[in-house]
């Protein structure tokens, strides 16, 4: 589903700094992993390389047997709406949309009629809990709630690739444990590839496989 | 110094392209006022230069308006026993003939008794023409020149030059070289000598001269100079210094120099909220910032002192740039204020350099400064109030709150009723300034409110056209209304502005228009000079009979147009036979008074008919008494009527030929109407005129269509300056959109990287960032349009009170909002080009991670 041959990124400012060097990963359809390692390891990067927010220096990046390199800028964004979801550790939901907008957007995106878009967003929020708070902005949801609009978000077209980063960080455990819970039911469920990058030990051991990051290296590829 | 080189400059650095444009209403307000006021002390020192070197020793000079006065009251000045020296002296600008050398200045003098006043300062060999002024006399051809004059076209003593003379082409010759310095350089050099009484004929000025220069005697004070002439002349004279004419020349240009005034005011004024809005918006982004610099231990009043630096720096840096384009604009300038000068105010200054006075930098950078801090001063405060606790934590903006917003409307409410109060009480300027000033701060307070209220009612249309990015544009106005509100205020003042100056202007041609198609309806104008207004030469009264004797021509109407002093201002007279003008003006626009009657008053020599806005400016009512100075004392009569009038700015007085050839003793010609018979063709008969005359003397026979073009280009040239407004007005809107969507995109970074991550196409983001703009030039049009209605009923209260003092009709300006229409909204979409493709190229990642 996911393979990375000799990816490397590099960042050019007053001094080049390499963030990800001769990364080989692949990760196959179905699979669930969690990406582990210090603080600017590249755990991140990585992702947002997995993700085509990003792309690498040179080494070669293909998501569900696309190349990322040789797509345009439309065509990668095409890609990321139809076969990745986010989930962000801030959310990052718009403020002056409710819950049923927030996610339907990437619906409206696509140019989907009104009201299949609106029945698939309602669809999303009741899959995640959240069918109750459908006209609730973000401000009035709490910090789990407002998780769940992002993981329902994320879920818009059942893409085949799950992509999480840090998505506990900015929530109490408790929350965390629920957020976690959720992802892991909707891997089972949904059949996606889910990746996790995390800091916390516990949500990285519940993955059936830890990918370990140091100084921009995979040194260690644990599976459970 | 140290914070602002740690703290603002890697700010102001990043966000570089916003503080250019933040600055930009300071580089606009500065240039203009530098540009336009060094260009006009320029031409105004020109004028007093020229005015004092031809001045020489003089203490005092007789006047009695531009019309001249007979030249026996030369006699009467000599007779005052406080004169030592009176020399009479004509005073023309002609055209030198020459290609590329422009205007000449002639000072006619009289060589027998002028050097007792000036000093002529002749090169080797030429001393002779002026140490027995009887050469000069006898020889009425001669011409002395400056040095500079001669050099730059080849003429030295004996040369001819051919100068334009009522009585046609003329060849003069050179006698005299003046050396360089002094009188020399009087009119940037282009100056010639004549004799007076050669320029009497060379003009057709009959017996009469412009002014009398006046030496005093030892002791005599100016003021008992000034008292004892005043007394033997009579009232009909003014007599003062030579500065005196500067004076005079400063006040006809104070006009052009207002409006000049009130666009650079405008733009600076609109600066303060390009910059306050740029402030506030800094200060929200820079939270985090100044949330750490008050935890690691700065005081509010550092904080304070920070952003006002910031200010001050971005105000100093405005000012800076705007001194560099102002003075760039000042030399084009120069030019066209002195053709407005020479055009419009039949004053000629032949500014040839620039003035640049450092105090007026000083001053402008001080304004830039100062209105750049002023501008900031509520974003410092606010600033300083910012809790470092809340300030440190991720995510939280300022919005306006619902109370703020409630006071606002209410001072909003209360500030109309007072101005509406203002209108409805009373005649007095203060009130109705008052009044005027708080219904823009009306308009002001309402701003935030009604952009609030607007978005909202765009967001459906706007979903409508695109449902997401439709949604989002209106979201991103409604969810900032801060960050809106001060470009849709600025957008809106600009608006407000041209709608009322374009509403003036439109009312102003179609009065023109009204006014020259019963006015200006004979089919020749018969003059001296090209251009209708110039009255540099004369004709004799005889040649009315001339052209009455013409076949073909079924009336002659003689005209004499001069300027006197009445009530400190320099208004026209217009001296005409009253019952022939009656006869064909019949249509003409009654302020107060009926037609007929007051033509017979006038005809009778019973009454003055005047022109409605010299009634405005100087409180005249019907039937009230005037008093005019003339030559032969005062002219007591009542205001027998008034008419809509565009003659002069200042005003214009009607009266009948015969008095006016009575009492000021002249009885020459500026031009003639002539009305020909039913059937006689118009070719045929303007060749006979010219065939009658030009053998003799120097005429243009202008048609009806060739007068009418000329006004509506003097009506264009004044407008220009409203132009040029509305030119800064549309630029300082831009600057404002362009400036709020920059700081919008900037602001919303991560909302726009949140949309490309989860799939919106770089299209999708464009379109969002575009009917954003388009958004706030909707908003800004809607409520710059309202603020025009209202603004065009104060601008066409002041024009009729305080300024032209002519009353025009309430004339909404649809066509100019059907232009500005486009203006804007193409305007608005322009500005968002290229933040729209900052927002589509930045990299995602970073989009993401921005707080």
């Amino acid at each position: 589903m996911i393979s990375l041959v000799a990816v490397q990124k590099s960042f050019d400012g007053k001094r080049k700094v390499t963030a990800l060097e001769q990364i080989d990963l692949q990760v196959a359809r179905g699979e669930m992993l969690s990406i582990v390692g210090p603080s600017g390891s590249g755990k991140s990067t990585l992702l947002n390389l997995i993700g085509g927010l990003d792309r690498p220096t040179s080494g070669e990046i293909r998501i569900d047997g696309r190349t990322i390199a040789s797509l345009s800028d439309d065509d990668l964004t095409r890609l990321r709406r139809d076969k990745i979801g986010f989930i962000f550790q801030f959310f990052n939901l718009l403020p002056s949309l409710n819950c049923l907008e927030n996610v339907a957007l990437p619906l409206h995106l696509k140019g989907m009629p009104r009201q299949q878009t609106t029945a698939r967003a309602r669809e999303l929020l009741e899959l995640v809990q959240l069918g109750h708070r459908l006209d609730h902005q973000p401000d009035e949801l709490s910090g789990g709630e407002r998780q769940r609009v992002a993981i329902a978000r994320a879920l818009a077209f059942d893409p085949p690739v799950l992509l999480a980063d840090e998505p506990t960080g900015n929530l109490d455990s408790h929350t965390g444990a629920d957020i976690l819970r959720l992802i892991r039911d909707l891997h089972e469920r949904l059949g996606a590839t889910v990746l996790i990058v995390t800091h916390d030990k516990g949500v990285a051991e519940s993955c059936p496989r830890m990918v370990t990051l140091h100084d921009g290296r995979i040194v260690g590829d644990v599976r459970r | 110094m140290i914070l602002l080189r740690l703290i603002s400059w890697p700010y102001a650095r990043k966000h570089m392209v916003r503080w250019l444009l933040t600055i930009g209403g300071i580089v606009l307000g500065v240039a203009l006022l530098v540009g336009m006021y060094t260009a006009n002390q320029s031409v105004l020192e020109a004028f007093n230069r020229t005015v004092e070197h031809i001045a020489g020793k003089t203490q005092l000079q007789v006047s009695a308006g531009d019309g001249g006065f007979p030249e026996e009251a030369l006699e009467r000045a000599e007779s005052d026993p406080d004169v030592r020296a009176a020399a009479p002296v004509i005073e023309q600008v002609v055209d030198s003939g020459i290609k590329g050398q422009g205007k000449l200045l002639i000072l006619a003098v009289d060589m027998t008794g002028d050097r007792s006043l000036r000093d002529y300062d002749l090169e080797g060999g030429d001393q002779d023409v002026i140490d027995d002024p009887l050469v000069f006399l006898a020889q009425p051809d001669s011409l002395i020149l400056t040095r500079d004059f001669a050099a730059r076209n080849g003429l030295g003593s004996g040369s001819k030059l051919a100068l334009k003379t009522m009585e046609g082409d003329k060849q003069f010759t050179v006698r005299g070289i003046l050396r360089s310095g002094g009188m020399s350089s009087a009119f940037g050099g282009n100056l010639a000598i004549m004799d007076i009484y050669a320029a009497e004929k060379v003009f057709g000025m009959g017996r009469r001269f412009d002014r009398i220069d006046i030496g005093l005697k030892e002791g005599v004070s100016l003021e008992q100079g000034q008292a004892s002439l005043r007394k033997v002349l009579g009232p009909g004279y003014e007599v003062d210094p030579p500065s005196g004419r500067g004076e005079h020349f400063e006040s006809l240009m104070s006009v052009y120099e207002m409006t000049m005034n009130v666009a650079s005011l405008f733009a600076l004024f609109i600066g303060t909220f390009i910059i306050y809005n740029s402030f506030s918006i800094a200060v929200t982004q820079r939270r985090s910032e100044i949330g750490i610099l008050r935890a690691l231990g700065a005081t509010r009043g550092q904080i304070r002192t920070l952003f006002l630096g910031e200010s001050a720096v971005a105000g100093l840096v405005g000012s800076a740039v705007g001194i560099g384009f102002g003075l760039l604009m000042a030399q084009g300038l120069t030019a066209s204020t002195n053709a407005f000068m020479e055009g419009v105010m039949g004053v000629s200054a032949n500014a040839d350099h620039m003035l640049v006075r450092p105090w007026l930098l000083v001053t402008a950078a001080a304004v830039g400064v100062i209105t750049s801090m002023i501008a900031a001063f509520l974003p410092a405060r606010n600033a300083a109030r910012v809790d470092p606790v809340k300030a440190l934590q991720k995510g939280q903006y300022q919005v306006l709150s619902a109370g703020e917003n409630r006071r606002r409307r209410i001072a909003a409410l209360t500030a109309i009723a007072i101005a509406a109060a203002c209108l409805a009480l009373g005649r007095s300027h203060v009130i109705f300034y008052s009044g005027y000033l708080l219904a823009v701060i009306a308009m002001l307070l309402l701003t935030p409110s009604l952009s609030l209220y607007l978005s909202r009612a765009l967001r459906g249309p706007l979903k409508l056209v695109r449902p997401v990015e439709g949604a989002l544009a209106a979201d991103s106005l409604i969810q900032a209304p801060r960050r809106t509100s001060a470009t849709v205020a600025a957008l809106m003042l600009s608006l407000a502005l041209v709608i009322a100056l374009g509403g003036l202007a439109r009312a102003s041609y179609t009065d023109i228009k009204e006014w020259m198609d019963t006015t200006m309806n004979p089919d020749f104008f018969i003059t001296t000079s090209e251009v209708i207004s110039s009255r540099t030469y004369r004709f004799p009264d005889i040649m009315t009979d001339g052209l009455r004797q013409i076949p073909g021509i079924a009336e002659v109407q003689p005209v004499r147009i001069v300027r006197i002093n009445f009530g400190g201002n320099p208004v026209m007279l217009v001296a005409t036979d009253s019952t022939s003008i009656a006869r064909r003006t019949r249509g003409r626009k009654v302020t107060a008074g009926d037609f007929d009657e007051m033509y017979r008053d006038v005809a009778a020599q019973k009454g003055i008919i005047i022109a409605d806005n010299l009634a405005q400016l100087q409180k005249l009512k019907l039937g009230q008494m005037m008093e005019i100075a003339t030559p032969s004392g005062v002219l007591r009569q009542p205001v027998a009527g008034i008419l809509k009038d565009y003659s002069n700015q200042l005003g214009t007085f009607f009266i009948d030929r015969a008095l006016y050839r009575k009492l000021w003793k002249d009885d020459t010609v500026d031009v003639f109407r002539v009305y020909l018979s039913p059937r006689a063709s118009r070719s045929e008969v303007k060749g006979r005129i010219l065939d009658r005359f030009t053998h003799e003397r120097r005429l243009f026979v202008l048609s009806n269509t060739d007068v009418r073009s000329y006004v509506l280009k003097v009506t264009d040239q004044w407008f220009a300056m409203t132009y040029l407004q509305l030119f800064v007005a549309v630029l300082v809107a831009i600057l404002g959109i362009v400036n709020t969507l920059t700081v919008s995109i900037t602001d919303r970074r991560r909302e726009l990287g949140v949309l490309r991550a989860v799939g919106g196409l770089r299209s999708q983001i464009r379109h969002t960032i575009w009917m954003e703009a388009v958004a706030i030039g909707v908003i800004g049009l809607t409520l710059g349009v309202a603020a025009g209605a209202v603004n065009l009923y104060y601008q066409l209260t002041v024009s009729r009170e305080s300024f032209a003092g002519i009353s025009l009709d309430y004339t909404f300006p649809y066509g100019i909002v059907a232009v500005l229409i486009p203006v804007i909204l193409g305007a608005a979409f322009g500005s968002a080009l290229f933040p729209a493709e900052t927002a589509v190229r930045s990299s995602l990642v970073e989009a993401l991670e921005y707080e």
